[in-house]
């Protein structure tokens, strides 16, 4: 009888895969080139549906036939719009191409598709190794990137579930559905597998209390609330590959015995929504999710819930009180979800990366995922890297690289030639980690320690022009204004904290509050009900550790040290470097604040002055005759020439 | 708080009713609901609210306890374009609170309100994910890269040019209807 | 089930499974509170002063919601319950308006036990005062007006509210700072049966809610 179940899934499967093997193959055996344009949000907003629609304008006149399929994001957010030809009538291996203009455009069509010149100016690289062009692989960012979670971002059309099928995927699906669900659980346990969601607490134990519980219903969720301000894997991962997720989500759900789940998106990512939906529909479409999952005895229903926008709704019980029409305000643990969840139900809520992890583990046993990365930190760490980095995007490493190897050599260290002065993990709830810390390792445990957190894989880097003062107001700014206001300590507490820094960015700080900010943090961060609250000091618990010299700096000259709070400031126009007569920067002073002085020099008006840098920019590079200045009131002073007519 | 019904209120009824019976009445599909209703109609309106407290068997109170909770409703009209500027952590790192204060200045509102000729609204969103574009802005659904203080006076300078020339194109219309 | 518990070195028999801060309560035993209300099942937890430090727990955990187990060790006053309640306290205070000779709560007032019992003045210490929300005071009900700047966020309104009407006539809007009490929608005062209620009002510990009548006879009423 269970060998029968066991037959019949393992034919369905068997069947699947030989359909989306034959559709893989017709599609590589094709002569027509294959035009790969990467079409997710990042692309999109750097001018991706543009250059799509001037690629088929020109294939069009030039009644070439081509295959254009629209990937996903492939996490280099620096190259963005990318397009990849793979046109093997030319003899070269696909090519990718980057910042896509729509000259760029113009000319891979007429030149390399019409008439096979790879325009060796344009591209980026190979993306196999061969004799003609460069691989891809040889570029760091590349090749030392070790992608199991994004491995087929940016490579297929995440719309497209055959496509993901004939690479293999649902195969681990197909073989948790014949595994006894506990040892799915223990599979996980053995690889160490911590959820990627912030806190890196084991994965399995949730699984095992909610698999445990007893039970006529339980849930899964898939937590896709990515509040961070500076992250966006989770976004990417859904928008680039959602069969993964949906394998993923569907083995936990199958280990626990779930029989309903939710995704729970951002209404803030439309896109992604779209996506997953058409992904529910395939996936259901062929009997990978719904009743009786290739013919198996478990059935799973998934559905979207769209949140509203809430950073706090990361929380599970805030998370959950939202999709059950509630103001998304936590409550207090125990119970904890996975004991009495949404409805009162046993539900297990695991983060996007940490779902999407989930097949590779059960395809390759989980003894082969504890060796990948640090025994402790086992796996790998997905960041979004941004700020004054290289090449910012999407990057995936095992854990255990060093910062400095992730940010100089993956990633190309810090542009224009400035210094690095800090990296800031783990967003609103992380901490800024200075130059002392570049060597150690990146794993859940060795960043706790310094002071920051994963969190949710944000990593902001920071050159020598960022205060890190006001690095500590932005992030205070953020969680006290998605403070959901619940608990005292957090509703008021990073009001206080907030206060203070402005305070101090303006000036008009006391030695006192450097006091008060770090008790004051160190008690919000013991009083406060929910994670938010708990961690939402950390950003200034770590600027004022790391950084104190700054803080103090503003205080006690009143000098902004990196030239950035705007209070502290001031521009003025360097005379002796000014150009006679060169009117750059009069015509870019968006309120008209730059005046005529001596010698048709120029001045600025400080009383107008909106400081917003525009004149600096205006200013010629060979004169660089604009100045700023800390303290402000250190300002030269211009006399304004009477105007005489 | 006026009393008196919307013109078209009969219509709002009606859509609010087909939005309900689409998506259903039961606590957990008030959210979805209330995004729904945004969706149709740009905005959360008290009346909105109050006829939605008739399906869900709530009071109006509590829906709006809700939806407040949310930075998605909002619960005034929103202006004809949006203007979204990105403060995600990129954004703010490149200056992006500078470019949200030059866009206040220009239309002279504060974020999250409209101007009186309901043209253009303001808002902060979170990170859209286009940090390598820092600062990054969002107008309607175009997204311009690496803003600047004068790259704000062209976009309005190109909105006027397109407002001038519909204008225009009507009158040009108009002279063509109306017989010499 | 009775069981024994230990608070303060001091033996208690209790109902297993009660709320730690009530069987405290009921012996005399006062922790500071704001937001616990008998009967909650799940109580909020927000005001974050019912700290008490348990042995074997790491760290200190608000009392209202723990539940009293056998031999359970509870200490009320150690250095770091205090250190906390003293934060918590301070910032409740930072924002809300000190006026005790026109309040209307007068000696009832649990701010002013608070802060006898902590041996804690009233006026904050290290932080200034911080305002909430659009407008301090809210008169768009027929009956019932409400002061942000008074209100301690407890909720108890709210849960009185429910639990008399099946359904609230009151709510909290808005997040963080600015979250505070609304009365939008229904104003009319036939439709609402808040007139012949009053429960919220009787239940604000501290005056925020009044009824236009007890506000008209309050001294800051009759002097505006």
């Amino acid at each position: 009888m269970i060998d029968t179940i066991i037959d019949r899934i393992n034919i369905a499967y068997a069947a699947l895969k030989s359909g989306a093997d034959e559709i893989a193959a017709a599609r590589k055996s094709s002569p027509d080139p294959k035009i790969y344009i990467g079409m997710a949000t990042c692309g999109r907003a750097a001018g991706a549906a543009e250059i799509d629609g001037i690629i088929r304008g020109l294939l069009s006149e030039l009644d070439v036939k081509a295959d254009i399929i629209h990937t996903g994001c492939i996490g280099h957010c620096y190259a963005e719009p990318i397009v990849i030809v793979d046109d093997p009538r030319h003899g070269f291996p696909p090519i990718m191409y980057y910042n896509v203009t729509p000259g760029k455009a113009n000319l891979i069509v007429r030149a390399y598709i019409g008439r096979g010149d790879p325009l060796y100016e344009h591209l980026l690289g190979a993306m196999t190794e061969n004799e003609l062009i460069p691989s891809v692989m040889g570029f760091p960012r590349f090749g030392m990137e070790e992608r199991l979670v994004t491995e087929h971002c940016g490579h297929i059309d995440p719309e497209d579930i055959q496509e993901y099928i004939s690479l293999g995927g649902y195969s681990s699906l197909a073989r948790a559905l014949v595994m006894d669900p506990i040892k799915i659980i223990d599979e996980l346990k053995k690889s160490g597998l911590r959820g990627r969601g912030g806190a890196g607490f084991p994965s399995w134990k949730k699984l095992d209390v909610a698999g445990s519980a007893q039970s006529e219903k339980k849930i899964i969720i898939c937590n896709a609330d990515e509040g961070d301000p500076g992250a966006y894997m989770d976004r990417t991962i859904i928008e680039s590959n959602p069969h993964q997720l949906l394998e993923g989500m569907a083995i936990a759900a199958r280990s626990i015995g779930a029989s309903s789940g939710i995704i729970y998106i951002r209404h803030e990512y439309p896109l992604a929504v779209k996506i997953m939906r058409k992904a529910l529909d395939d996936a259901a479409g062929l009997n990978l999710l719904g009743n009786s999952i290739l013919g198996s005895d478990f059935s799973l229903d998934l559905e979207i819930f769209q949140g509203s926008g809430a950073f706090v709704c990361g929380e599970e019980t805030a998370l959950i009180l939202s999709v059950e029409g509630h103001r998304g305000m936590p409550r207090m643990r125990p119970p904890f979800p996975a004991e009495k969840g949404l409805g009162g139900k046993p539900t297990v809520i695991n983060n996007v990366k940490t779902l999407s992890t989930i097949p590779a583990i059960i395809k390759n046993g989980g003894e082969w995922f504890s060796k990948i990365g640090t025994s402790d930190s086992p796996g790998t760490a997905i960041f979004s890297i941004v700020g004054n980095v290289v090449h910012a995007g999407l990057v995936e490493i095992p854990m255990g690289v060093s910062l400095r190897r992730l940010i100089f050599d993956i990633c190309g260290g810090i542009p224009n030639q400035k210094k690095f002065k800090a990296v800031q993990i783990g967003g609103p709830s992380g901490g800024c980690l200075p130059e002392i810390f570049l060597d150690i390792p990146i794993d859940f445990d060795s960043i706790l320690e310094a002071g920051a957190m994963m969190g949710s894989g944000g990593m902001v880097v920071m050159d020598g022009d960022t205060c890190m003062v006001d690095v500590a107001r932005y992030f205070l700014e953020f969680t006290q204004r998605e403070s959901c206001g619940k608990c005292t300590f957090c509703r008021i507490g990073t009001k206080h904290l907030l206060t203070i820094l402005e305070k101090i960015t303006k000036g008009e700080g006391a030695m006192s509050d450097l006091d008060t900010l770090e008790s004051l943090s160190k008690e919000i961060r013991r009083g406060s009900l929910c994670g938010l609250g708990k961690t939402a000091p950390n950003p200034v618990l770590t600027t004022l550790q790391y950084f104190r010299s700054e803080y103090i700096a503003h205080i006690e000259e009143k000098r902004c040290p990196a030239l950035k709070c705007r209070a502290l400031t001031a521009f003025y126009i360097d005379l002796d470097k000014c150009a006679r007569g060169c009117d750059a920067c009069v015509g870019s002073c968006p309120v008209e604040c730059i005046f005529t002085a001596k010698g048709r020099k120029k001045g600025i008006d400080q009383s107008v002055c909106v400081k917003c840098g525009e004149c600096v920019t205006a200013c010629p590079k060979e004169y660089d005759a604009v100045k700023r200045i800390s303290p402000a009131w250190k300002v030269p002073i211009v006399e304004k020439i009477k105007e005489s007519h | 708080m006026s009393k008196t019904p919307l013109p078209d209120d009969k219509a709002m009824l009606d859509d609010i009713a087909a939005i309900v019976e689409k998506t259903g009445c039961e606590r957990k599909n008030l959210i979805p609901v209330l995004q729904n209703i945004q969706d149709r109609f740009l905005y959360l309106s008290e009346d909105a609210i109050k006829i939605l407290s008739g399906h869900f068997g709530l009071s109006s109170c509590e829906i709006y306890g809700v939806a407040t909770f949310y930075n998605q409703f909002r619960f005034n009209p929103p202006g004809k374009h949006q203007v979204k500027i990105c403060l995600g952590t990129a954004c703010h790192v490149k200056g992006g609170d500078i470019i949200l204060e030059n866009f206040e200045r220009k239309l002279k509102i504060k974020t999250g309100h409209t101007t009186e000729d309901r043209e253009f609204s303001i808002d902060k969103v979170a990170c859209i994910g286009c940090c390598a574009l820092a600062p990054a802005v969002v107008i309607d659904e175009k997204t311009h890269a690496h803003m600047t203080p004068t790259k704000i006076e062209g976009i309005f300078l190109g909105y006027e040019i397109e407002k001038e020339m519909k204008i225009r194109e009507e009158k040009k219309r108009d002279d063509k209807d109306t017989p010499a | 089930m009775m069981i024994i518990i230990s608070v303060d070195d001091k033996e208690i028999q209790a109902e297993e499974g009660t709320s730690l801060l009530k069987v405290c309560l009921d012996n005399g035993i006062y922790i500071p509170n704001l937001c616990y209300m008998e009967g909650m099942e799940t109580p909020p937890s927000s005001c974050r002063l019912c700290f008490v430090d348990i042995d074997g727990e790491k760290n200190p955990v608000p009392s209202c919601s723990v539940k009293v187990r056998e031999g359970m060790k509870v200490f009320t006053n150690t250095p770091r319950v205090r250190g906390l309640q003293w934060s918590a306290f301070e910032l409740i205070m930072s924002n809300h308006r000190i006026d005790c000779g026109s309040c209307l709560s007068r000696k009832a007032c649990p701010l002013i036990k608070i802060s006898r019992h902590l041996k804690i003045r009233l006026k904050p210490f290290r932080v200034g005062h911080i305002n909430s929300g659009n407008e301090d005071i809210v008169e768009d009900h027929p009956c019932l007006i409400y002061d942000i700047t008074k209100c301690v966020r407890c909720g108890k309104c709210l849960h009185i509210c429910e639990k008399i009407h099946g359904r609230l006539y009151l709510t909290f809007a808005g997040r963080g700072v600015d979250m505070g009490i609304s009365f939008f929608g229904d104003s009319d005062d036939e439709t609402i049966p808040c007139a012949r209620c009053l429960a919220c009002v009787k239940i604000c510990p501290v005056s925020a809610l009044l009824s236009y009548e007890r506000y008209e006879h309050s001294p800051e009423g009759s002097s505006s």
